[in-house]
């Protein structure tokens, strides 16, 4: 029997594995990739005390301290946790494991635009990934969507790889005031205020079929670079914990999910503010509070 | 050992991944970067049929994403 399994190894997920392993927890993380969503986050400005950093080489760091704190992240798929008495069972596609509390740090996954010829098309000049495929849009159009800090990231990555960028925003900006300021400097860049319609293009992308209010565009474009926020890695768990209305798991102020020994942490969780920071400060605080409910429920 | 070939663009972080992956094994590799280098960006455009970096070429298999196990299955 385990005192804890984490599952999802994102920056949520190995700092709370980073605490467990120094409080000699016996633990187990779960996940089916490593390194989570900040792997694939470009420049990284806001962490305390790095002035500087990529999402790489912030999770190459964060790999070197497991590694440093003999933590091993096992690959596995959780499907489902049941509950067994006061205990639980979490259960992976190989393999099951009991264990006397849970921390879910399964992040988040791109929304997609739900258009006609998104799902043909990715990877064939769609992507979900800016600082990945961006650079083979090399003097080519692209369409840019999204107007939160992961658009206009993508916005000020591209600026000098993509002859031009279409921004595609439906309503105003969200983005911090700074990526704001950022973008007005660029000289390539046209902002279309409307709604996505079609991503156009046989074998590849051709095209982005906009509705605008003075009526539908079609923008030639290579490529499409859709950046309109994540959704919770939540489908497996959605009927055994509380979960709000976008599925992200119900938390309080303390991580704690709605079962006791429960907990949940960072972009499945429902602080709703996708940010580095929180993602480890939370991770901390739910396998430390998940420890304090271990030591109640011993002493009872 | 078949010849390994990486399609990758300088600033992919799953590219990296897959390198130091392919490092750690002590497999020789080269590197084609495709921001830069036309002619592998085609190549590596037909051979997949998709645009998506990271691809690795083994011998005649070609997969496109960091899969461990893929690239050990092509490597055995």
């Amino acid at each position: 029997m385990y005192d804890t399994i984490i599952i999802g190894a994102g920056i949520a997920g190995q700092t709370a594995a980073l605490y467990a392993s120094r409080k000699n927890m016996k633990f187990e993380i779960l996940s089916t990739n490593v390194g989570g969503q900040f792997l694939e986050s470009g420049e990284v400005l806001n962490y305390p005390g790095i002035t500087q950093t990529t999402g790489a080489e912030f999770s190459s760091k964060m790999e070197e301290q497991m590694k440093f704190n003999k933590v091993k992240i096992i690959k596995a798929n959780v499907t489902k946790i049941e509950k067994m008495g006061t205990n639980f069972k979490v259960i992976g596609a190989k393999k099951t494991y009991e264990t006397r509390s849970v921390i879910i740090t399964t992040g988040a996954r791109p929304r997609k635009l739900g258009v006609e010829g998104e799902d043909r098309l990715s990877n064939k000049g769609l992507t979900y990934c800016a600082i990945c495929d961006g650079p083979l849009f090399g003097g080519m159009d692209v369409a840019i969507v999204g107007g939160g800090d992961s658009a206009l990231e993508a916005v000020d990555f591209m600026k000098n790889v993509a002859k031009k960028i279409y921004l595609v925003v439906r309503g105003k900006l969200t983005a911090h005031e700074y990526l704001q300021d950022n973008i007005k400097k660029i000289k390539n860049l046209e902002i279309i205020e409307g709604d996505s319609k079609e991503v156009l293009g046989d074998k590849f992308v051709s095209g982005f079929k906009v509705g605008t209010k003075d009526g539908d565009r079609d923008l030639k474009v290579s490529g499409v670079i859709v950046e309109i926020g994540r959704i919770p890695n939540t489908d497996a768990f959605t009927d055994f914990v509380k979960v709000d209305e976008h599925k992200h798991i119900e938390i309080d102020c303390t991580t704690k999910a709605s079962i006791p020994g429960i907990f949940a942490a960072g972009d499945c969780a429902s602080g709703h503010e996708y940010q580095y920071v929180i993602a480890a400060g939370q991770g901390c605080m739910a396998v430390l509070k998940a420890s304090r409910y271990l030591a109640r429920k011993q002493g009872e | 050992m078949a010849k390994v070939k990486v399609y990758s663009t300088p600033t992919c972080p799953w590219c990296a991944k897959v390198k130091e992956y392919l490092k750690e094994k002590k497999v020789d590799y080269e590197d084609l970067n495709v921001a830069e280098d036309d002619k592998a960006r085609k190549v590596m455009i037909e051979k997949s049929g998709q645009m998506g970096v990271p691809v690795i070429e083994i011998g005649e298999t070609i997969i496109v994403g960091f899969d461990k196990e893929a690239i050990d299955k092509a490597l055995k």
